[in-house]
């Protein structure tokens, strides 16, 4: 196994991995906030797009929304030549942005309801506003509620990375498969193996952190 | 001076009348408990007077102020002013389980800006001390015990320099064992004259506590008066045999 050779190779296409890791995870959970706060509102129509929006998202294959984001859009009419997307990356990083949203603010909606409804009672006979009740009592313990199951999606995603190689990008996965081609040596996919878990592990640390760092 | 005036109010949960007129007045420094059997609307009463249930009908004036006027209630904005003249203390006691003591206790009057973080917490510290937890300031929630939680919800109402303190079955959710402490501490603030309306199944404790007793059922208020009046000596059927069931002596 000549690892001094295939090492630098998959960290190389490990970066990729992180990278759109790290875009998807800061665009990804504030948007799947501002998702919840919509889907929560009182105005029946917005809550029937976001609805609509979650369900897309949610029940069509993420491969194929990727697809979409890159092949798809220049097709679409009118505003079609306005939201063509060149950069695979970027494409990829989108796709996964708007899929990831949709889940969040399901996880975020879930936390929500957990709040018990005496906490709202509270805030209110205390005087607070609306706004403060929101700030001060009831998102620090949605996010709270939510960690484990972000915690969840996270790792989920880190591996769903992998499905940025059908177009064309050379993640992790796609070097390791590169390598096997090349050499005819499987034990490649073990080496990839132990790097996927590496990130899942410490993934799992830095949830694990968080959750007793927040804990009351 | 009359610190709660209600007249008529009525509130319905769907079809289901819950309140069907009730009339109440509440003079400074008056504590009243309110008893009745389960489902007889003490606790929806309790809970329009600090809107938290909104009525259909009747009215509520705080102090002469009118909250709810002939079945319409003034302005959200304003009303937030003036139900912050009353403080409530819930029967699952609804500290914020992600503060601490500290700021559980300082968090709304520093929202309305009634002193400095300093001096917030230099008084939420005397209210520790009123309510015997000196040493919990910096505590969370989940390390209290039910009856300790509870006296921290009451300290926490009592930063506010309410008027009025209102009371949901303040000992319902407790061991019995952890009564007593929360009792005592509300025994205290009626005799340091403090107005409170108290919803209760304690009838020992709204005997010796309260000038006056209000007795509902089936959304109405079928006696108001002292405790001896209407626990003790009262001639309607129904009261009586309320009170029969529970062993009150």
């Amino acid at each position: 196994m000549p690892l001094n050779e295939w090492i630098p190779q998959m960290a190389q296409g490990c970066l990729l991995t992180l990278k759109l890791f790290a875009v998807t995870i800061v665009f990804s959970v504030p948007l799947g906030l501002l998702l919840t706060f919509l889907y929560t509102s009182k105005n029946r129509v917005v809550t029937k797009i976001i609805a609509l929006y979650i369900l897309l998202m949610r029940g069509t294959p993420l491969l194929l929304q990727i697809f979409f984001v890159y092949f798809g859009l220049p097709y679409l009419p009118v505003i079609g030549k306005y939201v063509t997307i060149n950069s695979r990356f970027v494409a990829g990083a989108v796709a996964f942005i708007f899929n990831y949203a949709a889940y969040f603010a399901e996880i975020f909606r879930g936390g929500l309801l957990s709040v018990d409804k005496g906490q709202y009672e509270a805030a209110k006979v205390l005087g607070l506003s609306e706004t403060q009740t929101r700030f001060k009592i009831v998102l620090p313990q949605m996010f709270r509620i939510s960690l484990p199951a972000v915690s969840n999606e996270a790792i989920i995603l880190i591996k769903d990375t992998a499905l940025v190689t059908a177009i064309g990008l050379v993640d992790l996965l796609k070097v390791t498969k590169t390598i096997v081609n090349k050499t005819t040596n499987v034990s490649a996919f073990l080496v990839a193996t132990l790097f996927y878990l590496v990130m899942s592990y410490i993934l799992t640390l830095v949830f694990k952190f968080l959750e007793k760092k927040f804990d009351y | 001076m009359e610190m709660i005036t209600v007249k008529g109010l009525k509130k319905n949960f769907g079809e289901l009348e819950v309140l069907k007129g009730i009339d109440l007045s509440v003079q400074k420094g008056d504590v009243v408990a309110v008893l009745g059997p389960s489902g007889s609307g003490k606790s929806t009463f309790l809970r329009c007077l600090i809107d938290l249930e909104e009525a259909e009908g009747g009215s509520i004036y705080i102090e002469g102020s009118p909250l709810l006027e002939e079945g319409k209630y003034i302005p959200k904005k304003q009303r937030r002013e003036l139900l912050y003249k009353m403080g409530m203390v819930f029967q699952h006691f609804n500290l914020f389980p992600h503060m601490s003591v500290r700021d559980n206790l300082i968090l709304a009057p520093l929202l309305h800006k009634q002193g400095s973080k300093q001096e917030l917490i230099n008084k939420a510290n005397e209210m520790l001390k009123t309510v015997s937890l000196a040493q919990k300031l910096n505590d969370m929630p989940k390390s209290l015990s039910g009856g300790q939680k509870q006296r921290i919800a009451i300290a926490r109402a009592l930063m506010q320099n309410p008027d009025i303190l209102l009371f949901d079955e303040p000992t319902s959710a407790l061991d019995p064992e952890l009564t007593g402490e929360v009792l005592r501490v509300i025994k205290r603030l009626a005799q340091e004259k403090m107005t409170m309306v108290i919803v209760t199944h304690e009838i020992n404790f709204a005997r010796e506590a309260a000038n006056k007793v209000l007795f509902m059922d089936e959304g109405y208020v079928l006696a108001f008066g002292t405790p001896e009046e209407v626990i003790d000596n009262n001639k309607s059927e129904r009261i009586k045999n309320f009170f029969a069931k529970l062993d009150t002596k």
